[in-house]
């Protein structure tokens, strides 16, 4: 079954459809797809509208292997409004994809981003400079692992209109470990939904969802976040947290934690704090002598900043921590 | 110097803890409060630094005849008052040097005078560390950020020494220090106090008296101060306690 065909199956996305559950549905346009699909591969187990719209919507596909034991750094940019990008790392590859946004996207924008990374190779994937104005933006990633593979997902969203990141992991050998890192830095009618789904599908894989949201205006986050540890995989390690401040009575956050356990001897943890800024924290700062603005700044920025701390050094790491000491 | 007159302070749910707090603090001078606990000794330092918890009910404090409760939070330091909490706040993220840059910085512009120069910074971060037998972890790490009981004491201390406040009110500074710390704190504030400054000192223990000697001691018990004395007061509390004031 073709995209088109599969999302005319599923129809448009509804509120009550779990994967959708907290995104404003209502603002998103009734797609006017092309006679026919150039992409014939079966959709028919893709549920998610977000990963299929680019596909029916004849996206250019841009492909790229990297070799095994290579080493790349590479800026993706999709220069038209839907755009899918295929990437094979090599086994004991290291790659570093920095994701830039379409700045000239129009009514809605839709990328999808399918990802193989073989054995033992590293991987950083992140975006940190969205564009401003793009109405509506979807960003979907199929990331499959293999044995000893690592992959850290990091971004940063901030900035007008309304987006979408999905993300489906299957974490199939041995020891495959995932790390997403999400920071959301919203105000005014900012809106920013992430719905993840990973799959432990081999003992001693592991993944680790951080997610940090700092919510000014009327803006709204959403986070939608499922794990699914398999019958055959024990120690498998999952952990969830996701904090956020709202530094206005108008913005709100939404968490939604899913756990699917199939196994015994596992660790899977999920957490989520929700509140203003630290009163004692304040306090102290401006006890010191700082004026309450710079107070208020630092304290945002150090929320900020402590989420991208414990990750390797990487360009990666370089580039999203310049961001953070912009905002 | 500083001037408490007749200070009277609340929490949120009504119930006062200050019922008229009289002192004067005069340049040079040590003073130090002593009280059991509950007395409002914690209470009496977050008033007069403008916790938010805390609303005064009457009386003023000034400081060099400037009206402290009538600055903001920042003003208040910037203006020269020092107060170092019993238990010093965690900042991760904020590093601890950056931190102390920024507030030295914020006196600087309250106060008209230029930003310091990086060397200049260093220079003077340096000699005040070394003063305090501080090591270069405190320099790498969030402000109070996995210290101890007593690492954060010693930083207090440091920020007193970089901040150069015309008065220190100091709580409980002597808790969570062992011996070799307690002499290292207590000569750091030695080292700091001076003729064109005060100190207050909260504490229950007479040990951090024998290092830095008060020219007052004072008791407070229920939200006032109820007995004043000289350094003997203090050695007199130790040995009998806080009951016999009353009684007699």
């Amino acid at each position: 079954m073709d995209a088109i065909s599969r999302i005319k199956q599923i129809g448009m996305p509804r509120r009550n459809n779990e994967l959708w559950t907290f995104f404003p549905v209502a603002k998103i346009p009734m797609p006017e797809f092309p006679e026919t699909c150039n992409d014939t591969a079966d959709y028919s187990d893709e549920e998610d509208f977000a990963a299929l719209l680019p596909i029916a919507f004849n996206a250019q596909t841009m492909k790229q292997d990297i070799a095994d034991g290579a080493n790349e750094m590479a800026m993706l940019k999709c220069n038209n409004d839907f755009g899918h990008t295929v990437l094979n790392i090599g086994k004991n590859a290291t790659a570093s994809l920095e994701i830039l946004d379409n700045k000239v996207a129009h009514e809605i924008c839709a990328e999808r981003f399918d990802i193989h990374v073989q054995e033992n190779a590293t991987v950083h994937i992140f975006f940190a400079n969205p564009a401003d104005g793009v109405p509506l933006r979807f960003r979907h990633f199929r990331i499959v692992q293999e044995a000893g593979s690592k992959v850290y997902f990091s971004e940063i969203e901030r900035g007008t209109g309304i987006k979408r990141t999905s993300l489906d992991a299957f974490l199939k050998g041995n020891g495959a470990r995932l790390e997403i890192r999400s920071l959301n830095v919203l105000d005014g009618d900012d809106s920013v939904h992430h719905r993840i789904t990973i799959r432990h599908e081999a003992p001693e894989t592991e993944s680790v969802q951080f997610a940090r949201n700092l919510l000014n205006g009327k803006s709204n986050a959403s986070y939608d976040g499922s794990v699914v540890a398999g019958a055959n995989c024990s120690k498998v390690f999952s952990s969830q947290l996701v904090n956020t401040i709202l530094l206005s009575e108008g913005s709100s956050v939404s968490v939604k934690p899913v756990l699917k356990i199939y196994h015994d001897d596992v660790e899977c943890t999920h957490g989520n704090t929700c509140g203003e800024l630290d009163a004692e924290q304040l306090f102290y700062l401006t006890s010191r002598g700082i004026p309450v603005e710079k107070a208020r700044e630092l304290l945002t920025q150090a929320f900020a900043k402590e989420l991208f701390m414990p990750m390797p050094d990487s360009p990666a790491k370089e580039r999203l921590e310049q961001v953070v000491a912009s905002l | 110097m500083l001037s408490i007159k007749d200070l009277k302070a609340s929490i949120e749910d009504g119930t006062q803890i200050l019922k008229g707090i009289n002192l004067e603090v005069k340049a040079g001078e040590v003073h130090a409060i002593m009280g059991p606990n509950g007395s409002g000794k914690s209470t009496l330092s977050k008033v007069i630094a403008g916790h938010p918890a805390y609303h005064v009910d009457g009386g003023s404090v000034t400081l060099d005849g400037k009206d402290l409760l009538q600055m903001e939070i920042n003003e208040r330091a910037n203006s020269g008052l020092f107060i170092s909490t019993q238990y010093p706040t965690e900042i991760p993220g904020v590093n601890n040097v950056e931190f102390l840059k920024m507030a030295l910085n914020s006196k600087r512009a309250f106060l008209g005078q230029p930003e310091i120069g990086e060397a200049e910074f260093k220079k003077l971060i340096d000699e005040k560390m070394e003063l305090l037998e501080m090591d270069d972890r405190y320099r790498d790490r969030g402000v109070n950020e996995g210290y101890s009981g007593g690492e954060k004491k010693r930083n207090e201390i440091l920020q007193m020494a970089i901040l150069d406040p015309k008065v220190s009110l100091l709580d409980e500074t002597d808790s969570g220090l062992d011996i070799d710390a307690l002499r290292i704190v207590a000569g750091g504030i030695n080292h700091i106090m001076g003729p064109d400054k005060a100190v207050i000192l909260v504490t229950h223990y007479q040990r951090l008296l024998d290092y830095i000697k008060p020219n007052f001691v004072h008791v407070l018990r229920h939200g006032k101060i109820i007995l004043s004395g000289g350094p003997e007061l203090a050695l007199e509390l130790e040995e009998k306690g806080y009951d016999w004031i009353e009684e007699k």
